[in-house]
């Protein structure tokens, strides 16, 4: 096995494929950095390019190339407050916060380190997890996956506000993303549903125009109001030593990095749930590590632990996609079912021979992750004083980029002037939640879980009735489900009781 | 304000969900299934949240979320608030009319002008390194297609 190791991190070192892993790493760095140019889309864009070239070499491209696009995707979010990725929206809610505090160098700081703990945590979960993990996967069937769904939703909604009020709010939220998930042909029956009579919305509401008016649009409306920098008044201050502060704000929150880091490898292990999901588990889950409703109240304002969650677990979940990709042949995300075509336009088949004959392979996929991670995230610490910088310049010269941007990426995820249009409502929506309080997040992850909760729902219904509901692991899920919305109540009882 | 928002958030939520409870009745029970599970419930929030709305006193607290800026005036705040929603459908109207190639730098150029009150050169030169991008990375490097706009197809007779 550690001669594997080796072998699998001396087969990346060679010239050629370090060559085509920082060319991979180019790429992704500026798809990250892009505003709706996703990283499926690209790897999909690169694969006819990998027919000529030796397996390792095409998955130095392709790996090196789509492991950072979420940690640059990170960057535009903290800084414009425009998901980079769809992946990566989760950290605009205080990320964007503290660098409109001044404090874009330490949340990019703490943004970079946790991406980086994430990643080598995920690569390690990758190395270690793919003789175990087989039977642990087996047990999930559809009313197990269902009912994770609904946990994540119950996290999200119970999280993202305060009191009863605030609970009723966070459900309704996500409430509607599932609504919306349902927009489409109908898997099953094939009907149209909520289709509005046009061609268009067949296929469903794609997820990027719909983050991108949800996420940028009150952003940029508040810029306008505002006439001043992303920073307004406050001091960018001295970058090198935010994205130290930043820095060390992982090593502070060590402990919630690395549960958040699990929690990205858990979902990318998770066939169906995908990378989007995994940000907001742990941006709910982060949410929970505050101890006082009062201390709760500054997630969303700029409290730095609401971007080490979701940077650790955007990242660590590319090393757990991989594992049930490889080890099964089972993709965990549409990055991962694109990557499996890779396999096979490479004349490889995932499943035991990768665990066994090509073994240093596999494990020089682990060392891809890694390296392409640790140069990804050293550039970004070189870059950073250029990137901070931006926050400063006037909004009157961002408006005009930001919006182009937000467009074209809005534009370019079907070809369609309708994307544009879904882009305009969802900002709408997304500026009146805003003003009245209500939480953005569940709606997100409502839309993401819709389509796969609908498709276990249904399978579970139709193969065991009602009987589902009894399965151990279901009962579980649902004692999990019921305590988190149950937690902030206690927690608010507690401290009641601790004031009396 | 927030709790009028509220309201319409709430009251519209009852319309979307109530037509789509509705309309699933006809269906098939595959296809019925979730939109009424789910459905359902959402309707009954969103009445508990209207109900809210109208009868307490005093607001939620605000969600863990980004928050408007606060410290203007509610006039300046609506007057920059329509500006910019003018703004964005004016873009849109332009990428339609005119197609991206030639709304992009249109929009960036007016923008410097009228909103940032720019110098001349100064709004020439950013639009042009603006549409130089734009020109690079989309067209030249990433080879994506933006079609010419309605106004453009129709006086080119296509």
């Amino acid at each position: 096995m550690l001669e594997a190791l080796l072998e699998g991190l001396l087969l990346v070192l060679q010239w050629k494929p370090f060559a085509f892993m920082l060319a991979g790493i180019g790429i992704g760095f500026w798809v990250g950095l892009l505003p709706g140019i996703g990283g499926a889309t690209t790897l999909a864009l690169m694969l006819p390019f990998i027919y000529n070239m030796q397996p390792v070499e095409a998955f130095a491209f392709l790996l090196g190339m789509h492991s950072v696009v979420a940690t640059t995707g990170d960057v535009t979010s903290i800084l414009f407050g425009v998901p980079g990725e769809a992946t990566t929206a989760a950290i605009i809610l205080d990320g964007h916060a503290m660098a409109k505090k001044g404090e874009a160098g330490r949340a990019l700081g703490a943004a970079l380190a946790s991406s980086l703990v994430g990643a080598l945590i995920g690569a390690a979960a990758l190395a270690l997890a793919i003789p175990i993990v087989r039977p642990l996967v087996l047990t999930f069937g559809s009313p197990e996956l269902f009912m994770l769904a609904i946990v994540g939703l119950a996290f999200i909604a119970s999280l993202s506000a305060q009191g009863a009020r605030g609970m009723v709010r966070g459900f309704l939220a996500g409430g509607l993303g599932l609504f919306l998930a349902m927009v489409g042909q109908d898997p099953q029956a094939g009907i149209a549903r909520f289709t509005l009579d046009t061609l268009y919305l067949w296929q469903g509401l794609d997820l990027v125009p719909v983050l991108v008016g949800l996420f940028a649009i009150p952003e940029i409306i508040d810029l306008v109001v505002r006439g001043t920098s992303i920073a307004g008044d406050a001091p960018v201050g001295r970058v090198s030593r935010g994205a130290l502060e930043g820095v060390k704000d992982v090593f502070r929150h060590f402990w919630l990095t690395i549960r958040c880091s699990l929690i990205g490898t858990f979902i990318g292990i998770t066939p169906g749930l995908g990378g989007a999901v995994a940000q907001w588990m742990a941006y709910g889950h982060a949410t929970q590590s505050a101890r006082t409703p009062e201390e709760r109240k500054g997630f969303g304002q700029g409290d730095v632990r609401g971007v080490i969650g979701p940077g650790a677990a955007c990242n660590s979940k590319e090393g757990g996609a991989l594992i049930p990709t490889i080890a099964f042949g089972v993709p965990g995300s549409t990055s991962m079912a694109i990557l499996r075509g890779g396999f096979f336009l490479l004349g490889l088949v995932p499943g035991p021979d990768m665990l066994t004959k090509h073994l240093p392979l596999t494990f020089s996929l682990v060392w891809t992750i890694v390296l392409a991670n640790v140069i990804t995230v050293a550039a970004c610490f070189l870059l950073l004083n250029r990137l901070t910088a931006l926050t400063a310049v006037q909004g009157h010269l961002l408006v005009p980029v930001i919006l182009v941007l937000v467009f074209i990426g809005s534009y370019t995820s079907n070809s369609s002037y309708a994307d544009i249009v879904v882009t305009i409502v969802f900002g709408a929506v997304g500026y009146f939640m805003v003003v009245a309080g209500w939480p953005r997040a569940p709606l997100v992850l409502g839309l993401v879980l819709g389509k796969i909760a609908e498709n276990y729902l249904y399978i579970s219904v139709a193969r065991y009735d009602a009987g589902w509901l009894t399965r151990p692991v279901v009962l579980v899920l649902l004692a999990i489900a019921v305590g988190v919305i149950l937690y902030p109540a206690i927690q608010a009882w507690r401290a009641r009781r601790r004031h009396a | 304000m927030p709790s009028r928002t509220s309201l319409a958030l709430a009251l519209a939520i009852m319309a979307v969900s109530g037509w789509g409870v509705f309309s699933a009745l006809d269906w098939p029970w595959k296809a019925k299934l979730f939109p009424l599970v789910i459905g359902i419930p959402l309707f009954c929030l969103a009445a508990a949240e209207a109900l809210w709305a109208i009868f307490s006193k005093q607001d939620a607290a605000a969600a863990a979320d980004f928050k408007l800026s606060e410290g203007l005036e509610r006039d300046v705040v609506l007057r920059r608030t329509a500006l910019a929603a003018g703004w964005i459908i004016a873009f849109f109207v332009l990428i339609v009319l005119v197609g991206f190639p030639i709304a992009v730098p249109l929009l960036v150029f007016v923008y410097l002008k009228v909103q940032g009150r720019e110098s001349w050169l100064f709004s020439v030169i950013f639009t042009a390194v603006v549409w130089a991008l734009f020109y690079g990375l989309f067209d030249l490097l990433l080879h994506l297609h933006f079609p010419d706009g309605w106004l453009l197809s129709w006086s080119s007779g296509g």
